[in-house]
């Protein structure tokens, strides 16, 4: 008697395979048989005309505070995500000393957005170590994680203040190299690090003040342990990320470890970067060394309001004359007619609409709930103005804090992006989940993944697409247990619907701690998700399950 | 502030999508030697270089010194 058998699917089992026919049975949370299945199920689910695959896997997240009160890491869970890996970017939530964590919360609320109250109210600090963090969050998880260690937190245990200011001596690597090794063995699945994180005062972070040296001490250790090395190069400058695929490159050669790094984009402005990039990626790949470019899926979208300084309107000079000073000056341009005439005048002879037409309203801030969602273009129609000046219209209505949204400018030709996301030696991911919460939703880009460059372009196959966020993610990060349906596996299963899924609108949800605010994309065309054998997410809903693990 | 002959020229500007929902510069330095390459800022060094220039739009960066990019940072 086996504990599920899902029926009738099409079965990807996230080896790149061809997809079939058949069944995926389910034993004391492992995939117990694959095929034809005989026999009888305490469970059935009939998956006819659904997609059977591993769960997908999410390279990169900051999912590391939410896991303290939320253990299935919304939305992730539903997108079919069943395995997280927190800890990026070179910051974890371990190992810290009590006296440390108002530092370390300043960095993570840079990179997450997360309200104050989700540090204060939303779970008990209890621990410092590596250990007391997993097994706090170990607690309810209906979704798997493996952790990295950021090397801030890191240097900041060893070095205190002195960790955002100076060199280690060799004493304090030696220390830094202990401290590693604990986190390793007490399940981290390797160390992150970074070269461009600030933390909540523009100052570099901890990972910054490290010398080669030390980075390389560090690597010594995850090679002991045979674990991973993650990295933000500067992505911002071509070259320097070079250099660093170089630097990464000797690292992984010299210590036989597997390092990543991104973020990777691809821009109409910097046409060569991602080429550049992988030309080096594959001169190093082709020495030996594993240097994996992680790379999103979704385009970049931007966001402005007037009530904030922001360089959007800076091809505008009065608008961004305007827009740049205090908020009383600032009131009284926009108040003012004649100002307002010049600056539509300036928007273009349409008033603004071929430039300013696309743009979305958000929610989240003061924007009344009926303009939320609705383009710049539709509402200046119905409020008979032209777009530029029902922009500023209805920021001045909404004391300037309603938020604008600019979709797609960065990242977002997908006849380009397509076969970069196919190419063998990229590695699909660098999703930020858990980040950016006020900024943008981080959710989703698996299912984006399907309906863009499956069914859209076509630049891979549904086997190829699997595969790339199920087995080839497994076999990086060395997650022996996950990533394909084969006997013995732990029992990470999705079952979706190949012409639907999707991700759905981005929308404002309330549900931080403090009724603090982010934005989300709820799936589309996720039916099942199994975590290591029960069911965790069905029919449009969490089930009350916590089979999820720390795995590494 | 006249760039001097030895050191890197803002030669254009432009905008870009950044990574965390923000609007960032890309401004392309001509080097000495004739090496031109692109550098994105984020939003708040680009606002800064804008600032340092005097500047209200992209095309008043062309022509200054690599230097207004650090001033003030």
């Amino acid at each position: 008697m086996f504990d599920v058998i899902v029926r009738n699917g099409l079965v990807v089992d996230g080896s790149g395979a061809q997809a079939f026919k058949g069944d995926v049975a389910v034993k004391d949370g492992r995939i117990a048989a694959v095929g034809a299945v005989q026999g009888e199920a305490r469970q059935e689910i009939d998956a006819g005309g659904r997609v059977v695959a591993p769960g997908f896997i999410d390279p990169h997240t900051h999912f590391d505070v939410q896991l303290l009160w939320d253990g299935a890491a919304r939305p992730a869970l539903e997108h079919g995500v069943t395995c997280i890996v927190p800890g990026n970017c070179s910051l974890s939530l371990a190992p810290l000393r009590a006296g440390d964590r108002r530092q370390v919360v300043g960095m993570f609320q840079q990179i997450e957005e997360m309200p104050p109250e989700a540090f204060t109210t939303a779970f008990d600090w209890s621990w410092e170590d590596f250990a007391g963090y997993r097994a706090a969050i170990e607690k309810a998880l209906s979704i798997n994680v493996a952790p990295l260690v950021g090397h801030s937190v890191i240097r900041l245990w060893v070095m205190g203040p002195a960790s955002q200011q100076r060199a280690a001596t060799a004493d304090e690597i030696a220390a830094m190299q202990d401290l590693l090794r604990e986190c390793l063995a007490a399940g981290a699945v390797g160390l992150s690090t970074s070269f461009v994180d600030t933390d909540e005062n523009g100052r570099p972070v901890p990972s910054r003040f490290a010398q080669f040296e030390e980075l390389d001490a560090l690597c010594a250790v995850l090679g002991e342990f045979d674990r991973m090395l993650q990295c933000v190069p500067e992505f911002f400058a071509t070259d320097i990320t070079i250099a660093r695929i170089d630097q990464l490159a000797e690292l992984s050669l010299k210590h036989g470890i597997t390092t990543t790094f991104s973020p990777v984009f691809d821009n109409a402005a910097t046409p060569d970067n991602v080429p550049r990039i992988m030309a080096r990626v594959e001169e190093q790949f082709a020495r030996g060394a594993k240097v994996w470019p992680q790379m999103q899926t979704r385009p970049l979208d931007l966001s402005f309001s007037f009530l904030r300084p922001s360089l959007y309107f800076a091809r505008l000079p009065r608008w961004s004359r305007i827009l740049r000073q205090d908020l009383d000056v600032k009131l009284h341009a926009l108040r003012d007619p004649e100002t307002v005439a010049k600056m539509v005048a300036d928007a273009g002879p349409d008033g603004g609409d071929k430039m300013l037409g696309r743009l979305i309203c958000r929610g989240g801030d003061a924007a009344p709930a009926a303009m939320v969602g609705r383009t710049l273009r539709d509402i200046a129609a119905e409020r008979g103005q032209s777009c530029a000046q029902a922009l500023i219209d209805l920021s001045l209505e909404n004391g300037l804090d309603v938020a604008f949204l600019d979709a797609s400018l960065g990242h977002e030709n997908s006849e380009r992006i397509g076969p970069m996301l196919a190419h063998p030696l990229v590695h699909i991911g660098a999703s930020d989940g858990g980040a950016h919460l006020a900024s943008f939703s981080t959710y989703g880009d698996t299912g984006y993944l399907f309906s863009e460059f499956v069914r859209k372009t076509g630049a891979m196959s549904l086997e190829q697409a699997v595969a790339k966020i199920t087995g080839e993610t497994a076999d990086i990060w060395g997650l022996k247990d996950r990533g394909r349906l084969k006997p013995g596996l732990a029992a990470d299963i999705v079952v979706f619907d190949p012409d639907t899924i999707d991700r759905e609108a981005e929308l404002p949800a309330f549900d931080m701690p403090g009724d603090g605010m982010r934005y989300v994309r709820a799936a589309r065309g996720v039916e099942t998700v199994l975590v290591n054998g029960q069911i965790a997410y069905a029919d449009g809903a969490y089930t009350a399950a916590r089979a999820g693990v720390v795995c590494v | 502030m006249t760039p001097r002959a030895d050191e890197p020229v803002i030669v254009s500007a432009d905008l870009v999508a950044g990574h965390d929902g923000s609007t960032e510069l890309l401004v392309r330095l001509r080097h000495p030697n004739g090496a031109e390459g692109p550098v994105v800022l984020d939003e708040e060094t680009g606002l800064r270089l804008m600032k340092n220039c005097g500047a209200a739009g992209l095309g008043e960066l062309v022509g200054q010194s690599w230097r207004r990019i650090v001033e003030g940072s």
